[in-house]
This record gives structure tokens, C-alpha cells and sequence, in this order.
């Protein structure tokens, strides 16, 4: 059947994506899933210059959660251009490169040197990267800071335009209203929460950079529910994330309001999650007789 | 490196046994990854269908039978996950991601006049196969293993039978010399220099915990001994998604190495092993 979807221009052919951080730039993953499971892919966060990461320890399991602080080790985004993208374009599929800065001036400049490569899709503007200095989720913790770095990248991009939000904030709503604003056309969310761990033998914070992101089955409620609010507060497709581990997981964010769904930590325990997923969904809606998924998307609003 | 395949086998469990201490073993049927497996190489493990543990548990390979279509894993129980392991029922089935990281390759193995293979604790399982292997190769193999107490001492005579020189070191005296596996390795390091084996090539592969990695690593750093270290480290992915399982590289300009899928071994040269 027709999972189609259009995210803000961005057609995809089946509603779930690669998230950022989870898929590298697909060389690893290749090996051991087929990258055309997915409708898209989104790559690692790239910044203008390389960056090396944070010190180890970078991840830890919590209860049904992943605690990771990485640092947006990428090769920086000219290296990106020139070795990974091409690469990567032969799938087929639709490359949505995640961008983070430090300043609204080096989105800009990420925005131009992308606009020159055809076979990126859409950007992804990370304004919620919880383990970087600077920049980061800075950029999209206030909805004039989310504005502006939108703005930045709006500037010198034509193509579709995606902000991925944080929930670290008190207001989710404003600052997605705020990326409207700025013209974004579609919204991913959720990043992840920050939070930490202590070794009490040690007793010091388990992580290098002592705080980390959560992600996976543990903050899918939260991620669940700022997907509900967001949608409705919104004209803008919202593509939903955060600890969707199967079909179910993935139906829950439509029925929120989510037009597609990217999955992160599930890929990380599982290869062929973006299959299963496609194809639970698939036989979901053909046992529902369900034509279309804009007919269900959203339904639990109400 | 080779581009390989990543199998993501339904194994079944064969065996589960105990060795000793808290030391368990595991023979798996996973055919596509035994015949693929090389020596050092590590699967993943999802150890139930489950939200606990969540991730998988990376093993490394204690034993590759390509003909028979199993593997060996063999693991200390430290935490929910290594637990879970202990109470696998024969027959059922475990998911196993697998061959991933570098392994050691036939080249490694040419090359090498006289193996060295220096073991701390559980460190010891993982380097039978390299052994199988070196004496394969009719390569000369003296294993060096360190290990608290007799008592956590495994099994060596397999190793004896194909012919290694195993030498053991305990921390209180009682199995072999009372000491570290450094103290045995000063030993093969003087035998080394007087028998003059500047011409021969001699290789040595070290895995154990961080400190003896970095003794060894100084203990060899003035002596004609290559030395290989397979490290671990705590992993998400096990597939070179994430970039969490990382170590530090001696040059700077390269930042961090992934254990995962640039490792788990490494030239010793390559790595900081000097953490915390």
C-alpha cells in the first residue's frame, strides 16, 4: 500500500527515517541492514569544522533507556560533502544532513555550502544537541534564538527546511512556533533529555562529560506527548521520534499528530527495525482498512 | 579492511556452563557467522527480547568451529545482562549480530615468525583462536596468563595439545610463578634478546584489563616485539553507529578511535591506553 508522505516538500515513500546520530553516514549500517528500508535518512550532526567528540565514557544503559553524550564527533561538513554524501546518494534514498553551529553565521555558511549539493534533500537544523558548550541546544531553548538560527539557514536554502526540537524547555509549542515563524516547513522532535548517572563506587558521574542525552523506550511518553502538543499548536508537518522500538511505537506518534516517525536507539539494538516497522505499520492499516495515513494521522487529538 | 557482511543470526544456545568463579561459557549454533568469524573478532548479543537489559552485550569469540557452525562465548557475570546469559535454556534461540570489528587477518598471521599471546583474567578466552590459528600457521606460540588465584585459572591444556608454550602467573603463588603476567613477559623478553631474534618477526597480542595493557604496552615499547591490544570498552551499537565505544588515539590530530569497528585490536602504538 501507499505510506507515502510529504513532509514540507520532503516526499518520502514510507513514513520512517534514519534519526541523526543513530545511522553515522550510513557506511556502518550498510553492512548490516538495507539502507531503502527507510524512506529517508537523516546523518550525523555536522558542523562546519571537524570535531573530535568528548572524552569516554560516551554511553550508558539506564532502565529501558541510553544515556549518551558524543559530542558531535563528525568530520566536519567540506569532508561530508566530498566523501560521505556521494556515497550515500546511490541508495536512492531521500539524505535529510543535520546541521549544528555554534554561532547564527556558521549555520549560514553550512546552509550555503550545502545548497550546492544536489543530493541533499532537506537539512535538519540541530537546535537541541545537549552535549556541546556551545551552541547547541542554546539555539532552541528560546524561541528568539530558535528564530534566529532558523533565519540563518532560510537564508541561503530552498529546499525543505527541518527543526529538530528539544524538550528541555517549558514551552515546546512556543519555540516550534517560533521555527514557523522563521520558516521552517516541518519539525522533528523529539531530541533527547539530559540527564546523568553517578558510579557510587566510584562516586563520580559515569559519563566524561558528566551529562548526557536519554533516549529509547524510557522517554517515549514524553517524546509521545510533545509530538500531541506541537501538532496541533503547528500548520507544519512534525516528524515524531523518540524510543520508537516497533510498529505500535510508531502508530502511537501518527495518532499524536506525527506525519512520519524517525527511529534512533532501536537502531542501535537492531538492524532491520526500520522493516519490521514499515511492515507493521503496512498490515496495521490493511487489517483496519485504513487507505491513507493522513486519516489516521492526528485522530487522538480529540 | 574487507567490506564483510553483518549477519543478524537467530543462534541457538547449545550449551551453558560454568568454568569457574563467576566465569561462564556459552556454544552457540550461528552458522553464518562461524564460517565468516576471524580470530579476535566480537558479535553482539541481545540477550533476551526485552526492555532489560535494552542494548545489546558485546562477546568476544573464545571459540570458531566453521565446520561444526558454532562460536564460543565465554563471559564473567557483572551485571544484569552477563546474568541473564547464565540462565539461557538449551534450544532457545538469542539473536547474534555478528562478526563485527577488525579480528586479526591472514596477513597478521604470515607475517608472524613467533607469536607472544599475553592474557589477563578473562582476557585468556578470547585468544584461543588466535592461537588455533598461529598454529595453523605452524607459527612458535608461547601464551603468558595472569590471573588472581587458581581457583579463576581456565582450562590451558587445550592450548598445550596444539602445541603453545603456556606459562601462568598468579597474583598469590598459587598456580605458576606468584606474580603478573608483566613478570612472565620480562622472562620472554630476556629469552627473546639473547636468542638475537632481530631477524625474526616476532608479534604479541595482549588482552586483558586497562592497566596490564598499558604495562605491557611500556614493558615492550624499547624491544623489537610488535604489540597488538584488543581493548573494550563500554559499546551501544557494536556496529559503528553510534561512536560511544571510543578510545583515545596517541596523535592528536586523530581524536578517537572507535573500538567497535576500528578495533577491538589495535597496534598498542596507535592508542592511549593511559585512562584516568
Amino acid at each position: 500500500m501507499d505510506l507515502s508522505v510529504d513532509l514540507g516538500g520532503l516526499v518520502i515513500d514510507k513514513p520512517v527515517i534514519a534519526a541523526s546520530g543513530t545511522f553515522g553516514y550510513g557506511r556502518e549500517y550498510s553492512r548490516a541492514g538495507s539502507i531503502d528500508w527507510f524512506g529517508g535518512v537523516t546523518v550525523k550532526g555536522t558542523t562546519l569544522m571537524p570535531r573530535h567528540g568528548n572524552p569516554p565514557l560516551r554511553v550508558y544503559e539506564t532502565s529501558a533507556g541510553l544515556l549518551n553524550s558524543i559530542g558531535l564527533q563528525n568530520p566536519g561538513a567540506r569532508a561530508v560533502i566530498e566523501c560521505e554524501i556521494p556515497w550515500l546518494s546511490q541508495f536512492g534514498v531521500p539524505i535529510i544532513v543535520n546541521i549544528s553551529a555554534d554561532s547564527y553565521s556558521e549555520f549560514s555558511e553550512l546552509a550555503r555550502m550545502f545548497a550546492d549539493c544536489p543530493e541533499v534533500s532537506a537539512l535538519e537544523v540541530n537546535v537541541s544537541c545537549p552535549n556541546v558548550d556551545s551552541g547547541g541546544m542554546a539555539f532552541g531553548t528560546s524561541p528568539g534564538a530558535c528564530y534566529r538560527a532558523t533565519k540563518a539557514v532560510r537564508r541561503y536554502w530552498s529546499k525543505p527546511l527541518i527543526v529538530k526540537l528539544t524538550p528541555n524547555v517549558t514551552n515546546i509549542s512556543e519555540i516550534a512556533k517560533a521555527a514557523v515563524e522563521a520558516g521552517a516547513d516541518s519539525l522533528s522532535l523529539i531530541n533527547t533529555l539530559v540527564g546523568m548517572a553517578i558510579d557510587v563506587d566510584a562516586k563520580r558521574p559515569v559519563l566524561g562529560n558528566i551529562t548526557g542525552g536519554l533516549s529509547g523506550p524510557c522517554i517515549k511518553p514524553v517524546a509521545l506527548r510533545c509530538v500531541w502538543e506541537v501538532s496541533q499548536a503547528v500548520p507544519i508537518p512534525v516528524i515524531g521520534m523518540g524510543g520508537i522500538f516497533s510498529a505500535r511505537d510508531a502508530l502511537e506518534f501518527i495518532m499524536a499528530g506525527a506525519s512520519a516517525v524517525a527511529i534512533g536507539t532501536a537502531l542501535l539494538v537492531d538492524p532491520y527495525a526500520p522493516k519490521t516497522i514499515v511492515e507493521g505499520i503496512s498490515s496495521y492499516c490493511e487489517s483496519h482498512e485504513i487507505d491513507s495515513l493522513s486519516s489516521i494521522r492526528g485522530i487522538a487529538w480529540k | 579492511m574487507s567490506e564483510v557482511e553483518i549477519f543478524d543470526a537467530n543462534a541457538r544456545v547449545i550449551s551453558v556452563s560454568k568454568c569457574q568463579g563467576n566465569v561462564y561459557k556459552a556454544i552457540l549454533g550461528a552458522p553464518e557467522v562461524a564460517s565468516h568469524a576471524k580470530p579476535m573478532q566480537f558479535v553482539d548479543i541481545l540477550v533476551r527480547e526485552s526492555f532489560d537489559p535494552l542494548l545489546r552485550r558485546p562477546f568476544s569469540l573464545s571459540g570458531i568451529e566453521p565446520s561444526e557452525g558454532t562460536i564460543e562465548i565465554t563471559w564473567a557475570v557483572v551485571g544484569k545482562g552477563t546474568e541473564v546469559m547464565t540462565r539461557w535454556q538449551t534450544n532457545q534461540r538469542v539473536r547474534v549480530l555478528g562478526p563485527l570489528g577488525n579480528g586479526l587477518d591472514g596477513e597478521f598471521f604470515e607475517v608472524a615468525d613467533r607469536l607472544i599471546l599475553i592474557a589477563g583474567g578473562t582476557g585468556f578466552a578470547p585468544l584461543f583462536p588466535v592461537a588455533k590459528t598461529a598454529r595453523h600457521f605452524d607459527i612458535d606460540t608461547t601464551v603468558l596468563y595472569g590471573a588472581k588465584s587458581l581457583d579463576l585459572i581456565m582450562d590451558t591444556q587445550p592450548l598445550e595439545r596444539i602445541g603453545c608454550k603456556v606459562h601462568i602467573a598468579t597474583e598469590d603463588g598459587s598456580q605458576g610463578r606468584k606474580g603478573l603476567v608483566t613478570d612472565l613477559l620480562r622472562t620472554e623478553i630476556d629469552i627473546s634478546t639473547n636468542k638475537k631474534e632481530d631477524k625474526r618477526q616476532v608479534l604479541s597480542v595482549a588482552c586483558g584489563p586497562q592497566p596490564m595493557l598499558a604495562a605491557v604496552k611500556s614493558q615492550l615499547s624499547d624491544t623489537n616485539i610488535s604489540l597488538y591490544v584488543s581493548l573494550e570498552q563500554r559499546m551501544a551499537c557494536g556496529y559503528g553507529l553510534c561512536q560511544g565505544c571510543v578510545v583515545k588515539s596517541t596523535q592528536p590530530e586523530d581524536g578517537y578511535y572507535r573500538v567497535c569497528t576500528d578495533g577491538p585490536v589495535f597496534p598498542a602504538s596507535k592508542v592511549d591506553l593511559e585512562r584516568e
